[in-house]
């Protein structure tokens, strides 16, 4: 059945039933009014805000650690990280639980919208400028229906390295 | 399928290591009770076990030897053998060779044949019954005594030097009287048969050969070390003549040293060979063995390679290395009492009943119930605290494991020593968390051996000072509170205040005119480098280790200590947490933030005086604790962070100690105590300066482990950048 149908109505059905045949799927969330995504295999939980501890002598964007059932898991937010004024959080404020090479961490951001398909035709390379975001921690930018998703590289943007070099300029 | 084959190996191993520690064990008591059947038969069984699972995993070289080992126990089982000290020296050789085997086949690497090659040999030699058994101890005695092989041996070597043998100055008369130096030759025979006419002859090359015999007691490989500056192009053979049947026939080519029946080990380096024909002294090989450089160091001098590449190929090098490490110690298992799960089991099923009867309660309750539902609560609590408690004991062995070793150790130190030295171990059945047990072993041994090497005086000393002849070292382990207390005492001479002062002062650790209580300084013993011993001995007495003892003592959140008397004695206290996974904290505050102080640290806490407080340039700040001055740190300074109190007269100072560095921590207030389950920071994270990690509070929220060490050295840190 399926084998008979135009290649292209079978793309159309899959995006219906939302099966990406060629691309993968992407958590979307929102910091001020951008959408970003990030690989939805990365992704381990979503999580309420909740009260986390402040680490002594650390750079300002992780916010602390938190308990996570017996886990203490560091938290990034992402709006210092990223050179964005800071909001109070709100009941929309949601931590999601990222694992980066073996480690799991959060990420603080103001809300998660969607599950989105975006196939890989639909993903351009970063551009060189006009997002408030640093380009090397985009994967690339992804268009869908009228919005607009920038694809974050958490690999590079929370690798160890990252942090530390960023560590050492502040420290 | 390999996986599954590996699994079964891995099991093979641990019961070898039970079984190997039960035939150790046992030797060691059959040296005292020899006619004890029972005990024979057990390190029989062992042994068996040993043989039969091992040749079932095709770990054919442990099932052999252990045959061989079997063969004499069975014989010394039927009675037609007795133990003599011999013989069960020679077992517990064997046994320690065994290890070696299995340990071996375990990581795959080699073994040293020679070593079992002889014990093979001289279990066979144990086992020859057809010789009586008083003339047999005798020659044994003395074959074990010398540890080349006893009886001199009859070689017959045949030996054409190649040609140019004059050209390159070498003199074959020089060989000989090598060798006469060595043994007696005999029956020399000079074949001229290749001697051109004297008009044809070429008088710079060599056309004679020679036969002879050589009966020498050294070594094979001596013979053959005359033979090496030659050896390149000669036609040689050099033939072992043993009872006139040849063992081993040898002509051009290096020895294997794995041929099945050679006496032979693995070829020695140049350098010794070269040391024990008397070509070069020791001190100039070794001088000459300095000068050698790494291949990497020689490769840049010839800028074949960079540096870099040859850094990059070392961290490669390094990787793999810790790679292969890494995999060797990857799974480790634990046998758990039967009768430990089964309460368990029983616990958990209390715990759901208890569970269900809160849900029922939970479903119309009623205020006028509330009674029952405190009661069920309590219940609860009861419940899961003795889960708790039950599994933290899943992870607890009898320290008897660590002490299971000193038995055979001191046997063999007091053997080395010459002292007559007996163990008493008590508390065997003290429990203990896994990881401490198996990391208190070192440190434990190196006590041990210190008492027995120094500790202990020689058996005639002992006497002149009307003590018994017998020397005692004594191993303890009890409960005190929420620790574990090791102690090593012995009967010795205990430690000399006079010498320990003297030694210290001449390294500079004290000066001359301090006044040290005993309690100051017998803790300098810990200093690395410091030993008071008069002569080094292979055992102890280079000062490494005292130092090293401390430290994993430390590591281990535990503390050691020291009473002596000069004359009567020393005894060593090891005070060891229960677990690593639980320590006993104060809570305390700085600001909003909570923060656990390890108790073991605290010393004590205080409420300082105003104008108690005194600085040093300005900047360092001391602070006065009965008349001796502190360094202090204000721990928000550290953190930075908002305090409550800035001035320390208002806050609490908590005097720290750790590795016999004081210090004052200012904090706002003290919470409590509690236990707290340590959490890995580095897991997710990092290592934080001045954290040692991190917890679950009461409140669900993350509280962090104060590293009382770490935070010494980042104060130290932190006042020159401020400065």
């Amino acid at each position: 059945m399926a084998t008979a149908m135009p290649e292209t109505a079978t793309k159309e059905l899959n995006q219906q039933i939302g099966l990406a045949t060629d691309g993968s799927q992407f958590l979307t969330f929102q910091l001020g009014d951008e959408l970003y995504g990030v690989d939805i295999l990365r992704v381990q939980e979503l999580k309420g805000y909740t009260t986390v501890t402040k680490i002594p002598n650390t750079p300002s964007y992780i916010k602390g650690v938190m308990n996570l059932r017996g886990t203490i898991v560091p938290i990034v937010e992402l709006r210092t990280t990223f050179g964005m004024a800071t909001i109070d959080y709100t009941i929309l404020s949601v931590i999601v639980v990222v694992v980066v090479r073996d480690r799991i961490m959060g990420l603080v951001v103001d809300s998660v919208s969607d599950v989105l398909n975006i196939s890989q035709e639909d993903i351009q390379a970063p551009p060189e400028f006009g997002t408030k975001v640093d380009v090397s921690f985009l994967n690339g930018i992804a268009k869908c229906g009228d919005k607009l998703v920038a694809l974050l590289n958490i690999d590079r943007l929370l690798s160890e390295n990252e942090m530390q070099k960023v560590m050492t300029v502040t420290a | 399928m390999s996986n599954d084959f590996a699994q079964f190996q891995e099991t093979f191993f641990e019961e070898a290591g039970d079984h190997l520690a039960v035939v150790e064990e046992g030797l060691l008591a059959l040296e005292q009770h020899p006619e004890d059947l029972d005990l024979l038969n057990k390190i029989f069984r062992s042994a068996h076990s040993i043989k039969g699972t091992s040749g079932m995993f095709g770990f054919n070289a442990v099932a052999q030897f252990t045959h061989k080992m079997e063969t004499l126990l069975d014989l010394l089982r039927n009675g037609q053998k007795v133990v003599t000290p011999h013989i069960a020296d020679l077992l517990l050789k064997s046994t320690d060779c065994l290890k070696l085997l299995i340990d071996a086949a375990k990581t795959g690497s080699a073994v040293d044949d020679k070593t079992v090659h002889r014990l093979t040999s001289e279990l066979a030699a144990a086992s020859d019954t057809k010789v009586k058994a008083e003339a047999k101890v005798e020659k044994e005695n003395r074959s074990s005594s010398s540890t080349a092989l006893a009886s001199t041996a009859t070689f017959l070597i045949a030996w054409t030097p190649p040609e140019w043998l004059f050209q390159r100055g070498l003199d074959p008369l020089q060989i000989f009287k090598e060798l006469a130096d060595l043994g007696t030759v005999s029956q020399v025979t000079v074949d001229t048969t290749k001697l051109p006419e004297l008009a044809a002859m070429d008088p710079e090359k060599c056309y004679l050969s020679w036969t002879m015999k050589f009966e020498t007691a050294k070594d094979r490989q001596v013979v053959d070390a005359v033979f090496e500056f030659v050896r390149e192009d000669s036609v040689l053979s050099i033939t072992e003549e043993v009872k006139g049947k040849e063992l081993g026939v040898r002509g051009e080519e290096r020895p294997s040293p794995l041929t099945p029946d050679g006496l032979e080990g693995e070829p020695k380096p140049l350098g010794e060979i070269l040391v024990e024909t008397g070509v070069v002294s020791r001190e100039t090989l070794d001088h000459a063995l300095a000068q050698q450089k790494r291949v990497g160091e020689i490769l840049i001098e010839q800028h074949a390679v960079t540096p870099q590449q040859i850094e990059q190929a070392l961290q490669k090098q390094k990787q793999q290395g810790s790679t292969a490490q890494s995999k060797k110690s990857e799974t480790t298992s634990i046998r758990v009492d039967t009768d430990k799960i089964d309460k368990l089991i029983n616990l958990v099923g209390e715990l759901v009943i208890t569970q269900s009867m809160l849900s029922e309660l939970g479903v119309r309750f009623e205020m006028s119930q509330m009674p029952v539902l405190l009661e069920r609560m309590a219940q609860l609590e009861h419940n899961t605290r003795e889960i708790q408690e039950r599994v933290m004991g899943i992870r607890m062995l009898p320290i008897g494991t660590a002490f299971s070793r000193f038995p055979r150790l001191v046997r063999d130190l007091s053997a080395k020593a010459g002292k007559k030295i007996q163990l008493v171990l008590s508390g065997e059945e003290t429990e203990l968390d896994k990881t401490v047990i198996e990391s208190i072993g070192d440190p434990l041994t190196h006590l041990v051996r210190n008492s027995a090497d120094h500790g202990l005086e020689a058996p005639e000393e002992r006497l002149d000072n009307n003590k018994p002849e017998l020397g005692t070292i004594r191993l303890n382990a009890f409960h005190a509170g929420g620790s574990i207390c090791v102690t090593v005492e012995d009967d010795g001479r205990g430690l000399d205040r006079d010498k320990i002062l003297a030694k210290a002062i001449k390294q500079g650790l004290v000066s001359e005119h301090e006044k040290l209580s005993d309690d100051q300084i017998w803790p300098l013993i810990f200093k690395p480098g410091f030993s008071t011993a008069e002569k080094v001995t292979d055992v102890s007495g280079r000062g490494v280790g005292m130092d090293v003892v401390k430290r994993n003592i430390e590591g281990l959140g535990g503390a050691i200590t020291i009473k002596t008397a000069l004359g009567k004695g020393t005894i060593f206290t090891l005070k060891l947490p229960l677990t690593l996974a639980i320590i006993e904290g104060m809570t305390v505050r700085v600001g909003k933030e909570t923060y656990i102080v390890p108790l073991l640290s605290i010393l004590e806490s205080i409420q300082p005086k105003a104008g108690a407080m005194k600085t040093v340039v300005g900047r360092g700040e001391l602070i006065d604790v009965r008349n001796t001055y502190l360094p202090m740190m204000r721990l928000y300074d550290v953190f930075s962070l908002q305090p409550e109190f800035t001035d320390p007269a208002k806050a609490i100072l908590l005097i720290l100690e750790t590795e016999g560095e004081q210090v004052a921590v200012m904090v706002d207030e003290i919470l409590g105590q509690q236990q707290v389950v340590i959490k890995s920071m580095e897991q997710n994270f990092r290592k934080v300066d001045g954290i040692a990690g991190a917890t679950i509070l009461g409140d669900g929220t993350v509280g962090f482990i104060l590293d009382v060490r770490g935070l010494i050295e980042m104060s130290r840190r932190i006042v020159p950048v401020a400065a």
